[in-house]
């Protein structure tokens, strides 16, 4: 696994959801975890993770979306574009500050459509691959869109 | 036309590149199949029975001669030298090898042309009348507002995976030539009472396997809002539109799904948060692009003089002028209809020879100009009336002027069993013996629309046709089914049908019984469809089966 922030690869301070989903001082929870056990979650003090499916409904934990540090969303088939729309209405519409992060069937030919509609981290299979990312965000300087 | 700017030039040209580099990672394996599918069809790119196609953009379908040489161009060079128009004002080439196709689109960003998005999930080409700006009925020019939707959706970010493809047209006149009924979203330009320009939003139309009449969303929309409105409507159909079935995905399902109440409830909920934000359309903005397109100079002293001596001398020359010309906004200018309908030709087609043609005559003639239209064929917009006799000159020696526009053998017909692997049946050769039977009676015959498809996908849009022919496979065997009574003028409608299907032998037979039967029906002046709304279906039927 290789992750891109900001433009750069660079290392994870997220437990590895593959071993476990929690390290020290950080939690990360799926949408039904986060229902469940909401007020734990809080007293724990930890910094807060949570992770999203493309087509989840997400009315529910919206007024408790700045509690979060991070929301990973993830892309079960690249050729599913909810993930864009999920990510958008995130960070315009609701405005969430905090990580936004593209897990999944991510591929480097849709990484500048992901960082452009709020995406500021991307989950790649390996280096090569974010190698090849890091060159296709760089593949535009025009863009029609307002960003 | 709308010039590029530096900005425009360098966005088509990066575009040029990634697909390059693209290219070369799925040639080298390095990309499956199923990973570059959507990025070579978001270049226009089909991979069809023989080879692959590609679709090139001709925004809102207009093109200059410098555009249509290089069409020629790239038909000699890379094609069978010959290209194809198709139903939505696009070009489509038959036979270009992948490892070419990026040379190609360097080619066509060389002419400020390109083929992003004509293909694949995602926005459309926007189409438009294609007399806008020469009308005399236009409330207003739609194609700037054609060509900030066009910047828009291009590359859009969030929309590039919709659930399926998705198709705007908008419509500057009361009298809709755009088809906007039968589009994902039609857009139609409106005043409110005050004067201010804005547009009422069509939503859910569509042909293909379940035709559907698009319904009205919002009855007004002021320009400075259409962008964030748009962004609401495809922001709620790429979150909720299906994706389990893609004959079920487009959004004339999702809204008769949910309800057109529903679907309205959560564009309007969406809409509220971002209406007024970002994609605000200044009134400045709008000036500056209208100011990107060429302003015409037309002489205002012409006359009809020549025109008239030549209309009462040349019995042939006229009979193609009430055909194929129009009257123009413009004293002294007319609209002349290049058909692309002669007899032995798919429509549709032509020659690169043809197209270097149009090229230099539209230089000559009409200000470098050239529209392609829905149905298929070419216009020149902006001819002196008195030019017109020696254009009509010259376009006879080009097989250029034939001069059945709007009549049944003007007929659209999408490529059916020739060129595409979805087809069950053939339509071009139907077209043929249809042109073959009717084109010595077709302009005494009057205008009847006649559309085509070789399978139930629809693209030549038999189901809005005045008479639709719809290939169907019945054992491995082609046969065909009519529907009558279609429009897609302004009130669309689809077409009812006549019966059961028939077989490849007997179409062309029963085109003729049903275009008898109305000969034999209508009153004076009747057009077709009214004469059908008046007698009803049985006698066609009857005279159709009735003789088999
Ligand atoms: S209507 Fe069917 S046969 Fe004709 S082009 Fe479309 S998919 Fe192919």
């Amino acid at each position: 696994m290789a992750l891109i922030k900001n433009k750069q690869i660079c290392s994870d301070g997220w437990p590895n959801l593959k071993t476990s989903a929690t390290s020290a001082g950080r939690v990360i929870v799926s949408h039904d975890e986060w229902l469940k056990n909401k007020d734990e979650l809080i007293l724990s003090g930890k910094r807060l993770g949570l992770t999203l499916e493309a087509d989840e409904k997400i009315d529910e934990f919206l007024h408790d979306i700045g509690k979060f540090s991070l929301i990973i969303i993830n892309i079960a088939s690249f050729a599913d574009g909810r993930a864009y729309s999920l990510a958008k209405t995130l960070r315009f519409t609701h405005q969430f500050k905090g990580e936004i992060r593209a897990i999944g069937d991510v591929l480097p030919d849709q990484a500048l459509y992901l960082t452009r509609v709020g995406f500021d981290a991307l989950q790649l299979p390996d280096n090569k691959a974010a190698e090849l990312t890091l060159q296709t965000l760089a593949g535009f300087s025009a863009f029609y869109q307002p960003n | 036309m709308y010039l590029y700017n530096d900005f425009d030039q360098t966005l088509v040209n990066e575009r040029v590149e990634q697909f390059r580099n693209q290219t070369t990672r799925f040639l080298n394996g390095d990309l499956t199949e199923e990973q570059f599918r959507p990025l070579r069809l978001m270049n226009g790119l089909y991979i069809q029975t023989h080879a692959p196609m590609l679709r090139v953009n001709i925004p809102y379908g207009v093109l200059s001669s410098k555009q249509m040489r290089m069409f020629a161009h790239i038909s000699t060079q890379y094609d069978k030298s010959y290209g194809h128009f198709t139903t939505r004002q696009n070009i489509q080439f038959n036979w270009p090898k992948l490892e070419s196709v990026p040379d190609i689109l360097a080619d066509l960003a060389s002419v400020q042309m390109h083929a992003i998005q004509s293909s694949g999930n995602c926005i459309r080409n926007i189409t438009c009348d294609p007399l806008a700006g020469v009308c005399a009925d236009e409330l207003e020019d739609p194609r700037p507002y054609c060509e900030i939707i066009r910047q828009w959706s291009t590359l859009h970010p969030e929309f590039s995976y919709l659930p399926r493809k998705f198709k705007i047209a908008v419509s500057g006149s009361p009298k809709d030539r755009a088809a906007t009924q039968v589009h994902d979203i039609g857009l139609h330009m409106r005043r409110d009472n005050n004067g201010n320009m804005g547009f009422e939003v069509l939503v859910g139309g569509g042909l293909g396997r379940t035709p559907i009449i698009g319904q009205t969303l919002s009855p007004f929309i002021f320009e400075k809002d259409v962008l964030s409105y748009l962004e609401a409507i495809l922001r709620i159909y790429n979150r909720f539109g299906r994706r389990d079935n893609k004959y079920k995905a487009r959004i004339k399902i999702l809204v008769r799904e949910i309800g057109l109440e529903t679907f309205r409830e959560q564009v309007e909920a969406e809409w509220h948060c971002i209406k007024g934000g970002e994609l605000t359309l200044e009134s400045k903005q709008i000036e500056h692009i209208k100011q990107r397109f060429q302003v015409l100079d037309y002489h205002t002293d012409s006359s009809d003089k020549v025109l008239t001596e030549h209309l009462s001398s040349d019995a042939k020359f006229k009979a193609w002028f009430e055909q194929n010309t129009l009257t123009h906004k413009q004293n002294g200018y007319r609209i002349a209809f290049i058909s692309l309908k002669a007899p032995n030709q798919a429509p549709g087609d032509i020659t690169d020879k043809q197209m270097n043609i149009v090229a230099d005559l539209a230089e000559q003639y009409s200000f470098g100009l050239i529209r392609t239209t829905h149905d298929q064929n070419l216009a020149l917009t902006d001819i002196k009336s008195d030019d017109l006799y020696s254009l009509w000159q010259q376009l006879q020696q080009h097989n250029l002027a034939t001069a059945n526009i709007g009549t049944i053998t003007d007929m659209i017909c999408c490529p059916g069993l020739d060129f595409c692997s979805l087809a069950n049946a053939s339509s071009i050769d139907i077209a043929q013996g249809i042109t073959q039977r009717f084109t010595n009676t077709a302009t005494e015959i009057g205008d009847i629309s006649l559309k085509m498809s070789g399978c139930m996908n629809g693209c030549g849009h038999h189901s809005i046709g005045e008479i639709g022919i719809l290939g169907v496979d019945k054992k491995g065997e082609q046969w065909y089914q009519l529907t009558l009574g279609g429009s897609d003028s302004h009130q669309s409608k689809l077409g009812d049908r006549l019966g059961k299907a028939i077989a490849k032998a007997d179409v062309v037979d029963a085109i003729d019984n049903i275009v008898n039967v109305y000969k034999d029906n209508r009153h004076d002046g009747e057009v077709f469809s009214a004469t059908l709304k008046r007698i009803g279906l049985d006698p066609y039927k009857e005279r159709v089966y009735g003789s088999h």
